[in-house]
């Protein structure tokens, strides 16, 4: 997930845990069959329809509900944690409302262009920031970085600290659950399991990468001491003819927080229409815009009553790396077992 | 079409509001009304515990004069730094942080911690330590030479990562401070009226420097530790300079952690020789090679000696220990096991010589 | 290697679609159904004095209509012999058995002549010859490749496509639009190839134009466009027949106007804004490179000066150690911000650019010279503008030329304006913010409802051969599978 992403090594730091990414990736594959399932099931294509036919109107009605607290604690965590970098390494004096504001323009700008053109936004969004991770390579070969910062690579104690790191892998490699939501949308849903399968490994090398990156840049013992190591690393790098590349990078990656910002908008105002029963009526510019402006207010007021106020435990980040766990290994255990049933009966 | 129309008044909207001033972003970086500070120069206190300089404007054609504040914390002296220049001084190019030798020997994680926190300072800084009076050579020097602090950052740049030199940077600086048991060097220079020099590596225990390498040590440091090259190498006791020497190091500490075994392989020229000697045959210059090899032999262990005396590691021992599937030694039991550890050094020299050698 | 060669091209393949084997024998009727949907087809029957009657058929735009009326009409009139071949006083006379001969023959401009009494067909070659005024193309000039460009003349037009295209499923269908111009339009495409979608979509939308002057093909161009309000044009415009020829080769459709020598090409993405047609006649590595200069150099224009206004204002620490000293020298003494200095420069050159296109030609390159050289400089002597600023805005200038369409270009100093004032608030953030917005709205225009971003978003990973470079034509086997053509594969004979 996007600012798991940066702040991954920090949750992490001991060396060993280059294994644990692989293992926790290994069973984010039994995840993937579970949903590709449900995906080759008939119900996938039917959307709304679809989830009614198996759980019934009310069921689907509660966990839409419960969907929009997924939703909202996911995206207050990533774009204020986007937010926070930003003024950390770009405008260090800059009134963070402001900039929610702008992004979440942006994002209802993008959103209300429709889910096709959205979700078409993706491969745009990949593009334009798959090659930064490709400037770490770099770092690697820095006279500094020796192979003796990756050692030893098992671990000799195994703390709470380690479980922490276990649970936030997995956290990290949530998200594709949310795809169930898009179904609709898809037309080669066939061979879904082979496009989420490589992106399962895409995720694995990404974060290995990037992990491996930071033991090298910062060994393992000054690690720990770093809020944002990852950007820290980019920080590091410098081309010829701008000094702080990092500045752009940041800007740069601003492209998937908007189309994760702008899905996630799409289906929290799918979520209300659901809630307030009012799926079948036609979609509405002043009931989008409606919704965006809940979020808008929504997320500063977190901001505003807990996340400026967070020092070293942020109540918002432990709660999402919790939820994105329990909902990265719930909904695809529920849509099998319900599948299942269906499929018995 | 109604929604684009209210769409095109937004977005007037919105920039009327940011063109009336409103923007979100208080500070002001506007490029013609802020100074640029390329180096920091702290030094000890009379009555204020730092005292702290700079050369202002840090640009070409204006005059140039050097800024002094003495102050308690550093921060308070980049806020007494505008109180007296009519530009905003900024941080955000400050590129070498010079330290005097006595505050270095006090400890400088209070003078770090600063800089680290704050967000707009490269963790690519060069830090160095000087001993005597920096200001003073720069006032001296600002008459003959004007744009002084550019040039020296320009040395910096060009000697980093080439050997020769140690050059440090704050963040290899504080990756090699959070490793256990691995000690921190710093280059020291020394700095008088007329002369600004380069004296040797300094090394620290924890965040204080505890001293200074010498001509001999500086140079074995060098092949050793720090890119394992150097230029002239130059063996004063026995009148020889080795030219373009290339270093190749195997370290080897054995299981109990008893011994090390350092075997260096030295590839060079023979540059110069400032002595009586025989015409060069093969003969005379494996006399040479084998003298030359045992009195760096020498000179080795002793270094390494005073290094294990003062219970210092510049050359980052303690990582060779680490295996991927054993458990590594915490610092403590590292550190008096370094201590004892008994020395094995071995050099294996191969010179070309400049001319065609007769047989 | 091994597999059975698929020995299908377009045009037998077109021949299966209408489901006629090769060889057939010619016939008036199934010779009628292949010109069907042809404007320009012209089927005359005619009697002779001895009341035979013979059946004329050629394509208007392809022969020398003068010739056919003294050679072969007039001669016809007054023939009283039996043969038809003695009473035309052309040099050559082709008899003809099979339809396919015939069709050729048609195409490459000549007229087939049916008897019949006698049931004989032949074909009486008539070229028209000349280039009647033709010009070389001036907005989009070559170094090596035709010279030829559209006219005026909406005949003459078809008659430049249909020489490259001899073929009868390349249809011409021709509308009339606008209430008091009665503007002659007309819509070719090849049928078999080009998806159907985009010509029924095409008809459809000329069909519901109501506007009383359509004097150009620009304007038609705005009443079929479905984002009006953006900058990009949705439409090629070009007055290459070539280009025009290789799109309706590829799958799209190509429209003239009558009285305009620019024709329409769609549906285009927008990456073929930066194709010039000197792209197929370079050698292939060359052609990438120059297309990824043009690429490189659409960002340059775009980024250079907002990227100068963010870094000055905001970002004074990703300017280089000496560039620094440089800049906040020069800027020192200036009475602007960055932001209205470069606002009042990039104005200044746009009217200098305008203006000088609005003089003669020779005139206007001392405009140019005047404008770039005395201004610049004058204003960097008076304190205006700083040397940097004046450098980049040049550079930038000459970038946005680069791009091959100059609709394009006016688009690129829009957008960069917009990008100047995002730079000014939010500096980098805030030109990334810019670039994010203009994707977006890349991503949700459509040219003839297909995405006008296509082979980026959608993704088709095939097309991307002929994107940011243009790959070896050997390697290019299929069309552009955006395009959704018909027919797939490129060569006739495939392994």
């Amino acid at each position: 997930m996007l600012y798991f992403a940066i702040i991954m090594p920090v949750f992490l730091i001991y060396p060993y845990m280059i294994w644990m990414i692989i293992i926790v990736g290994i069973l984010s594959q039994i995840s993937i069959f579970m949903l590709s399932k449900w995906f080759n099931s008939m119900y996938a294509s039917k959307g709304y329809e679809g989830f009614v036919e198996i759980f019934g109107e009310r069921m689907v009605r509660l966990l839409a509900i419960i969907g929009i607290g997924f939703i909202f604690l996911k995206v207050i965590v990533i774009i204020l944690g986007y937010i926070e970098v930003v003024r950390h390494f770009i405008f260090p004096s800059v009134n963070t409302n402001w900039m929610l504001l702008f992004i979440l323009l942006i994002c209802w700008y993008v959103a209300s262009l429709g889910m096709a053109i959205t979700i078409r936004f993706i491969v745009i969004a990949f593009l334009c920031t798959a090659w930064m991770l490709l400037l770490l390579l770099k770092l690697p070969f820095h006279s500094f970085a020796s192979i003796h910062d990756l050692f030893p690579l098992i671990p000799y104690e195994w703390t709470m600290k380690s479980w922490k790191g276990v649970l936030f892998i997995w956290s990290a490699f949530s998200g594709p659950e949310y795809l169930v939501l898009l179904a609709p949308w898809f037309n080669k849903r066939e061979k879904i399991l082979k496009y989420m399968t490589i992106g399962n490994a895409f995720t694995i090398f990404e974060y290995l990468f990037i992990f491996i990156a930071s033991l090298l840049f910062f060994g393992s013992h000054y690690l720990g001491e770093n809020k944002l190591p990852v950007m820290e690393m980019i920080r590091y790098l410098q081309s010829p003819v701008f000094e702080r590349i990092d500045m752009i990078l940041i800007s740069v990656y601003l492209f998937h927080f908007v189309f994760a910002i702008s899905i996630f908008l799409l289906l929290f105002y799918g979520a209300t229409r659901i809630t307030l029963k009012k799926s079948k009526d036609q979609t509405t510019r002043l009931g989008f815009a409606l919704s965006c402006a809940i979020f808008f207010i929504c997320i500063m007021m977190s901001n505003e009553l807990l996340w400026k106020k967070a020092t070293n435990q942020n109540i918002l980040l432990e709660l999402e790396i919790w939820a994105g766990a329990l909902t990265y290994l719930f909904v695809p255990l529920l849509l099998f077992i319900s599948l299942k049933r269906k499929g018995r009966s | 079409m109604k929604h684009k129309h209210t769409k095109i008044l937004f977005v007037i909207f919105v920039n009327l509001i940011l063109l009336s001033g409103c923007s979100p972003i208080a500070e002001k970086n506007l490029i013609e009304e802020i100074a640029p500070v390329t180096f920091w120069s702290i030094q000890k206190g009379e009555d204020e515990k730092y005292r702290m300089s700079t050369l202002i404007p840090p640009l070409v054609k204006e005059h140039k004069r050097l800024l002094t504040v003495q102050v308690d914390l550093l921060k308070e002296g980049m806020k007494g730094f505008n109180l007296k220049y009519y530009r905003e001084l900024k941080v955000g190019q400050l590129r070498m942080l010079l330290i005097s030798e006595e505050i270095a020997k006090e400890g400088i994680n209070p003078l770090i911690d600063t800089i680290l926190t704050d967000p707009d300072i490269s963790k690519r800084l060069y830090l160095a330590v000087v001993r005597g009076n920096f200001d003073e050579y720069i006032n001296n020097q600002l008459k003959m030479q004007e744009d002084l602090d550019y040039y020296l950052y320009r040395m910096f740049k060009h000697y980093e990562n080439q050997g020769k030199l140690t050059i440090i940077n704050l963040h290899q600086f504080m990756k090699t401070l959070h490793s256990p048991a691995h000690s921190p060097v710093v280059p020291v220079f020394e700095a008088s009226d007329e002369n600004f020099q380069y004296l040797g590596t300094g090394i620290f225990s924890n965040d204080k420097l505890i001293e200074t390498t010498n001509n001999m040590e500086e140079q074995i440091y060098q092949l050793i530790g720090n890119d394992h090259f150097l230029k002239y190498f130059a063996i004063r006791d026995l009148s020889i300079v080795l030219g373009h020497v290339k270093a190749n190091s195997q370290l080897n500490i054995d299981k109990s952690y008893s011994e090390l075994n350092l075997n260096v392989q030295l590839n060079g020229r023979l540059d110069e020789i400032a002595r009586k000697h025989n015409i060069l045959t093969s003969d005379e210059l494996s006399r040479f090679e084998s003298e030359i090899e045992s009195y760096l032999e020498k000179q080795t262990t002793q270094f390494i000696k005073k290094l294990q005396e003062n219970k210092v590691d510049p050359l980052q021992f303690r990582k060779y220990t680490l295996k991927p599937f054993s458990k590594p030694l915490d610092e403590k039991e590292w550190l008096n096991r370094w201590e004892l550890m008994k020395l094995k050094v071995d050099y294996d020299l191969k010179i070309q010589p400049l001319t065609d050698i007769k047989n | 290697m091994f597999r059975k060669r698929k020995c299908i091209g377009v045009r037998k393949r077109m021949e299966n679609s209408t489901g006629k084997a090769p060889n057939t024998p010619i016939a008036l009727e199934a010779l009628r159904e292949r010109i069907d949907n042809m404007e320009d087809a012209e089927v005359i029957e005619y009697q002779t004095q001895n009341n035979k009657i013979f059946v004329l058929i050629f394509i208007g735009t392809l022969i020398d209509k003068a010739r056919l009326n003294e050679a072969v009409i007039e001669p016809l009139r007054l023939c009283n012999y039996e043969n038809i071949s003695a009473c035309i006083s052309v040099s050559k006379i082709t008899d003809i058995t099979t339809l396919e001969e015939a069709e050729k023959k048609l195409m490459l401009g000549a007229i087939l002549l049916f008897d019949t009494i006698e049931n004989q067909w032949c074909s009486v070659d008539l070229k028209d010859p000349t280039g009647r005024g033709i010009e070389t193309s001036e907005t989009e000039t070559i170094l090596y490749g035709a010279k030829d460009s559209f006219s005026e003349n909406l005949e003459q037009n078809i008659t430049l496509i249909r020489r490259r295209l001899p073929l009868t499923a390349l249809k011409s269908e021709k509308f009339t639009v606008g209430s008091l111009t009665e503007t002659k339009i007309v819509l070719m495409y090849i049928e078999g190839l080009t998806n159907p979608d985009f010509i029924s979509i095409a008809r459809e939308k000329i069909k519901s134009i109501d506007f009383d002057q359509i004097l150009d093909s620009s304007q038609l161009a705005a009443f079929m466009e479905d984002h009006y309000h953006s900058v990009f044009p949705q439409f090629q415009h070009t007055d290459r027949p070539d280009v025009c020829a290789y799109a309706l080769g590829v799958g799209k459709l190509t429209i003239l106007v009558d009285n305009t020598p620019f024709a329409l090409n769609a549906p285009i993405n927008f990456f073929h804004l930066f194709q010039s047609p000197e792209d197929y006649i370079n050698r292939w590595i060359v052609a990438s490179f120059l297309r990824i200069i043009r690429y490189l150099s659409f960002m340059l224009s775009l980024l250079m000066i907002p990227l100068y206004v963010a870094l000055t204002t905001h970002h004074y620490q990703m300017i280089p150690l000496q560039i620094l000293f440089v800049l906040v020298e020069t800027r020192s003494k200036l009475p602007l911000t960055p932001f209205w200095e470069s606002f009042i420069m990039l104005v200044t050159l746009e009217v200098i650019k305008e203006a000088s296109l609005r003089m003669p030609t020779k005139s206007g390159q001392t405009l140019g010279v005047i404008g770039g050289i005395v201004v610049g400089q004058a204003a960097v002597e008076a304190g205006f503008a700083s040397q940097v600023l004046i450098v980049l805005v040049g550079i930038s200038a000459i970038a946005s030329f680069l791009v091959p369409n100059y609709l394009m270009t006016k688009a690129t100093t829009l957008i960069q304006f917009m990008l100047l004032i995002l730079a000014s608030y939010l500096g980098v953030m805030g030109i990334f913010m810019g670039i994010i917005l203009l994707f977006v709205h890349l991503n949700s225009l459509t040219s003839l409802k297909q995405p006008y971003f296509t082979p980026v978003s959608p993704f088709y990973g095939k097309d991307w051969l002929d994107l940011f470079i243009r790959g070896p034509l050997h390697w290019m086997k299929t069309r552009p599978e955006a395009l959704h053509p018909l027919q797939k594969w490129r060569y006739s004979r495939r392994r």
